[in-house]
């Protein structure tokens, strides 16, 4: 430990601990612009300057960066410090009038104006280094750094051409003091209401506020980390030591009795109707985008509001986006009207918006849905049949200036009519997940014309495939809503722990089964076989059938070369000898 | 087969650009053509320090000393001097006011006052011969050092010669030696600073030009000392001879097994690389050359940690200038108590400075630590030219600070420097006369500094503009009462916040001039007068009618000449300058014979 007198309060401290550290210890303030805890001091700013005295020495030293020694004296607020402090800040507020950080500290100081020639009055960059240490010690990307000298002295990309080596994190920006940089997404990928960080804004996050169990996780794809192998500053702010960048996603191969195949679905991505401006216009939101916004725990805490941040005055629903379409989904994704009428309902709640929903068909189908459409319609809100053809920011009329356009086809009125709104809501409809390809070659499952997994019989198996112990449950098999998808994760529980519960089934009675003397190990009965039930044997080269799966429906049988595969049960030549019984009557 | 004479002809870089190179060409032609190759030997040699005369020649043995050497003069010195034994008087040296000229190098007053240490080997060796310099004792402190001492051994005697930083910090130099012997860490470096910066200084640059393997020697021995296999030189992009002349020492002491592995065959090994600077003056500070030969952005960087504990790549390491280094083999070889009898009480040895401005003999000198600025000035430097009154020195370089006639029986030691306001610094040393005048001086070095500032830290960077647009303002009239106070408010603020000494010791011309001629910036301000008559808001330009008339007839040869047709007048009348139209460029004052031009 070491001994030391700051302002006159005697103080003990660990060897090695920085003046600054140890008189925060006191609550004793320094001012510093330059310095952050999260790296190495660069005591650049000199605005931290502390009159010490120990032995013969008495001078001004940088809080920041200098290391307590035995019998040193500090003093914080000495007339010398407080009189370079003072002059180093005026020089700053000449450099960088505009910066927040540099008026405060002035304010506090007592200094009102600065004496010296300000060149720029919106200058607001202090050349503290932040950025620069935060893109080499934290990022490791070491994109930015300073270039010319003394005055002229500017932070830049090499050349000021946009660096290869940014790899875009925005470090810099968020470790500025004095938003001096701001982002800019060169490469055009707008982001939709980008000032409400509709997607991940954190690297490390709880993936929804329901999420169980409710911890974060890292985000590898934006983690700085696993970009440059910098960073982990996660790791030194985390007292418990929590954080290990070093786990790895891990296959854990389980042994299981029963399967319940729960994949649910992924929205129509609205990009590829180019006409409805997804991805264009700022106030085009699909549903998801909106649902976020009108949560609660969401970026603007469920208020609705435009890319600028006003009330819309009016706000469009789009129903069958992506669904019953022709040239994407035929099918209906059967939740589109209800959630649009929830919207439709919400924005009536709590803006004084002028709601349009347009539609093809009004699909109100479940218990209380009728009654809730009934109630929306005394509500006030707009119903509009018909398929909007585009969404436009031409304007016609002055009533158009600044909104988007929705023309439609009111098929009722049977005109053409051209709607101007605020908002415009995508309500897209639902498709199979992402990765239903490899789930479906993985389990042997089949697929409906939709592209859905196929259960074994719609009305008397509808949660169970054609695999014995493989169920599914939800919008894998198809869209549906919630109070459906309950149900019928219920009945394919159900259905699952009977059978791990009974711990056997029946076996068809009438399985294939392979002559090893006549087979060849061609393996074409294993390519065809729908079940996966039949394995090649390599020490004997002859195919091998797993009775337990095999389904008896005598495709290799048809096809092996060699008569090899041989269906159990009756042969070729007893159903030959009864069909000629039956002909010699 | 011996030689009757040497031709030594100066080849450092200032002869060099004067020639010299040329001359020795056209000597070399010029003898042979008089079958003289077999009795004189041409030889080039590293500068001879006198290079406001240059191309210079000196003849060994007798060491007749000849300057301004032009090609078409050398036939007839070949066949007066060489031929005939009857050195050439009209390529001497004639000391000022005299009409004699003085025949012997040693008998010319600029050299008979130095004491050569640093530069012992000045002008009497080919530096691109290594033989030459083992010839001169070279390599013998080396082999003293591998074999005959220990590390500690060493390091105590650099620390009992008392021998201390050259490049301006001055710090005891086998302490630094021992700190970094003692800090844990290996690899351990050592570094050579020649990044001279200052602008007119060139002492390192003439060393590494005319004795590099005194350089290399050190450096081996200073690894030997601390225990470090590996050195850097650090050199400016604009020193290319240098450069071309340090590799070429660097190959023949490894042919000769003086560097490399297993040095005369004692196990120690020991190599050195060249960096060479991208010009920046910051560079020289350690601390931004150590990050510049790391391939960083060459800044300072607070200090502790030293570079003895924390230096290259965060190894222990020893950087030192190029001056202390070469200083080290004569320290060994004739041992602490001789070197220590040089001096005064804090600093021991010599110290080389360049000698430049407003005196009659500028060149480079090496003078025993301790003797006055008055011997420097007057004797060595043959005083002021034309006449003019001594006003100021300058030493340290372009932070350094101005000393005024009153301080100039002070002692050149680091300490009663730093007490006058200026440093030491690496060398640099301006002398200014009369003419000069001193806020518009004060505003030069701002300006050069200004521009050189890393722009690291606050005060450097946004004092340095601040204090040029103030001077700036007094020199073009615009000064107000309390600028001297701001003036000296920023300087203060800089001296102690800086963060590399560049900083710090910025405001020293400030500081410097205000301390000594505040006079001539009360007249800027208060006045709007410049005494010197340098600024040009402040000065006019009229004609004594009196004398235009009586002594120049009116000649109307201003009339013709002044680009503004701001004169008007006509032959044998009295001429007269429009003020309005008049821009002071000074060309009448310079062409009237009759002195009628008056400046005010």
């Amino acid at each position: 430990m070491v001994k030391i007198k700051i302002n006159g309060k005697e103080t003990k401290v660990e060897k090695g601990t920085t003046i600054l550290k140890a008189a925060e210890k006191l609550d004793i303030k320094i001012p510093t612009l330059c310095y952050h805890p999260l790296l190495e001091p660069y005591s650049a700013c000199r605005i931290c300057m502390v009159e010490i005295k120990i032995g013969k020495r008495n001078e001004l030293v940088t809080a920041c960066n200098t290391v307590v020694e035995n019998g040193m004296e500090i003093f914080t607020d000495s007339e010398r410090a407080l009189k370079a402090r003072k002059m180093n800040i005026e020089l700053l507020m000449a450099r960088a009038p505009a910066a927040e950080p540099v008026k405060e500290i002035a304010k506090e100081l007592g200094v009102e104006k600065t004496r010296f020639e300000i060149k720029d009055p919106n200058e607001k960059c202090i050349l503290c280094g932040l950025c620069v240490r935060t893109c080499e010690q934290v990022v490791g990307a070491k994109a930015i750094s300073f270039i010319e000298r003394g005055a002229d002295r500017k932070v830049s990309t090499p050349f000021g051409e946009p660096s290869e080596d940014c790899i875009g994190c925005a470090a810099c920006a968020y470790f500025c003091p004095t938003e001096a940089i701001t982002v800019e997404d060169l490469d055009k990928r707008e982001v939709i209401h980008d000032e409400m960080i509709l997607g991940p804004n954190s690297a490390i996050r709880v993936p929804i506020r329901q999420a169980v169990p409710m911890v974060p996780f890292i985000d590898e794809e934006n983690c700085i980390h696993f970009k440059t192998g910098n960073c982990k500053l996660c790791e030194k702010v985390c007292e418990k030591e929590a954080i290990n960048h070093d786990m790895e996603d891990e296959e854990i191969e389980l042994e299981v009795g029963t399967i319940i195949i729960a994949t649910g679905f992924k929205g129509f991505d609205a990009k590829k109707v180019p006409a409805y401006g997804y991805g264009r216009f700022k106030n085009v939101l699909t549903a998801l985008e909106f649902e976020r916004m009108v949560n609660a725990s969401g970026p603007t805490g469920g208020q609705i509001r435009l890319a600028d941040g006003r009330e819309p005055e009016s706000v469009g629903i789009i129903h069958c986006v992506g669904s019953r379409d022709e040239n994407f989904n035929e099918y209906c994704s059967r939740v589109c009207c209800m959630y649009s009428l929830k919207f439709a309902h919400i924005i009536k709640e709590r803006t004084n918006a002028e709601v349009y929903n347009f539609y093809i068909d009004m699909r109100a189908f479940g218990k209380g849905y009728e009654e809730f459409y009934h109630k929306l319609l005394e509500e006030g809100v707009h119903f509009i049949r018909g398929r909007v053809s585009e969404i436009s920011d031409v304007a016609l009329t002055p009533e158009e200036e600044g909104k988007l356009i929705i023309r439609v086809e009111d098929t009722l009125v049977g005109t053409v009519r051209r709607i101007p709104v605020d908002m415009a809501i995508l309500s897209v409809g639902l498709e199979p997940n992402f990765g239903s390809d490899e789930i479906t070659r993985m389990f042997n499952l089949s697929c409906s014309q939709d592209a859905f997994f196929l259960e074994k019989h719609p009305k008397l198996a509808p949660v169970s495939t054609a695999a014995d112990g493989i169920f599914l449950a939800g919008t894998c098999q198809g869209p549906k809503d919630i109070p459906d998808t309950v149900a019928q994760a219920g009945a394919a529980a159900s259905e699952a722990l009977a059978l791990a519960d009974k711990g056997k089934f029946e076996l068809e009675p009438v399985t294939a089964e392979i002559n090893e003397e006549l087979c060849s190990g061609c393996q074409l009965c294993i390519a065809l076989c729908p079940f996966s039930a039949i394995s090649y044997n390599k020490e004997k080269d002859i195919s091998e059938v797993n009775e337990a799966l095999c389904k008896g429906c005598g495709t290799c049988v048809a096809a092996c070369p060699s008569g090899a595969a041989m269906q159990n049960h009756f042969r070729d030549e007893q159903i030959i000898a009864e069909i000629e019984g039956i002909l010699s009557v | 087969m011996p030689y009757r004479a040497h031709l030594m002809v100066c080849a450092g870089t200032g002869c060099v650009s004067n020639n010299s190179l040329k001359i020795k060409e056209a000597l070399e032609r010029e003898i042979k053509k008089r079958g003289l190759e077999n009795e004189i030997l041409v030889v080039s040699t590293g500068c001879n320090g006198f290079c406001g005369h240059g191309p210079i020649m000196v003849v060994q043995p007798d060491g007749i000393f000849y300057q301004f050497l032009k090609e078409e003069d050398i036939p007839l010195l070949v066949e007066e001097h060489l031929l005939k034994g009857r050195p050439v008087k009209r390529l001497m040296y004639i000391p000022p006011e005299e009409k004699e000229p003085i025949p012997r190098m040693k008998d010319i007053r600029f050299f008979g006052d130095q004491l050569l240490v640093t530069l012992r080997n000045r002008g009497l060796i080919d530096p691109e011969k290594i033989d030459d310099y083992i010839a001169r004792d070279g390599y013998a402190a080396l082999a003293k050092v591998l074999t005959e001492m220990t590390p500690e051994q060493v390091i105590e005697e650099i620390k009992k010669s008392g021998l201390r930083g050259r490049g301006g910090g001055g710090f005891p130099t086998g302490l630094k030696w021992e700190f970094c012997r003692k800090a844990k860490g290996e690899p351990k470096y050592v570094i050579c600073n020649a990044d001279e910066g200052d602008p007119g200084a060139f002492m390192d640059r003439s060393i590494i030009e005319g004795d590099p393997h005194a350089v290399i020697e050190g450096m081996t021995i200073g690894a030997y000392a601390i225990g470090a296999k590996k050195g850097f030189i650090y050199v400016r992009m604009e020193y290319p001879l240098a450069v071309e002349r340090f590799y070429i020492a660097v190959q023949q002491a490894k042919e000769y097994g003086l560097l490399g592995k297993d040095i005369l065959g004692t196990g120690f090994d020991f190599d050195i690389e060249v960096r060479r600077g991208a010009g920046a003056f910051v560079s020289g500070e350690e601390t931004a050359l150590i990050a510049s030969i790391e391939g960083k952005l060459s800044e300072p960087r607070p200090r502790p940690p030293y570079p003895a504990e924390k230096g290259l790549w965060g190894k222990p390491t020893n950087i030192n200038n190029v001056e202390t280094w070469a200083n080290i083999p004569v320290i060994i070889l004739r041992g602490a108590k001789w070197f220590s009898s040089i001096g005064t009480k804090t600093s021991k040895g010599t110290k080389v400075f360049s000698l430049a401005g407003k005196v009659f003999n500028t060149g480079l000198i090496e003078v025993p630590m301790g003797i006055t600025l008055r011997k420097i000035i007057f004797d060595i430097g043959g005083g002021i030219p034309n006449g003019k009154k001594f006003k100021a020195v300058q030493t340290g370089g372009p932070s350094g600070g101005f000393i005024p006639e009153s301080l100039l029986d002070l002692p050149v030691d680091y300490e009663s420097l730093t007490e006058a306001g200026a440093i030491m610094g690496s060398g640099g040393m301006v002398v200014m006369d009369e003419d000069n005048c001193m806020v518009d001086v004060a505003k030069y070095f701002v300006d050069f500094l200004r521009n050189e500032s890393c722009g690291k830290c606050t005060p450097c960077r946004e004092g340095l503009p601040a204090l040029s647009k103030i001077l700036t303002d007094i020199t073009e009239g615009r000064g107000k009462e309390g600028d001297i106070e701001l003036l000296q408010e920023i300087c203060e603020t800089m001296r102690d916040t800086a963060l590399c000494g560049l900083g710090q010791t910025a405001p020293n011309p400030v500081l410097s001039t205000i301390r000594y001629f505040r006079d001539e910036y009360e007249a800027h301000i208060k006045q709007k007068k410049c005494p010197a008559r340098v600024c040009r808001e402040l000065i006019r330009y009229f004609i004594d009618e009196e004398i235009c008339v009586k002594e120049g007839h009116g000649c109307d040869v201003c009339r013709k000449n002044c680009p503004e047709n701001a004169i008007s007048g006509e032959l044998n009348r009295a001429h007269r300058i429009n003020p309005e139209l008049c821009t002071k460029c000074g060309l009448c004052f310079e062409l009237c014979r009759f002195n009628a031009i008056k400046i005010e």
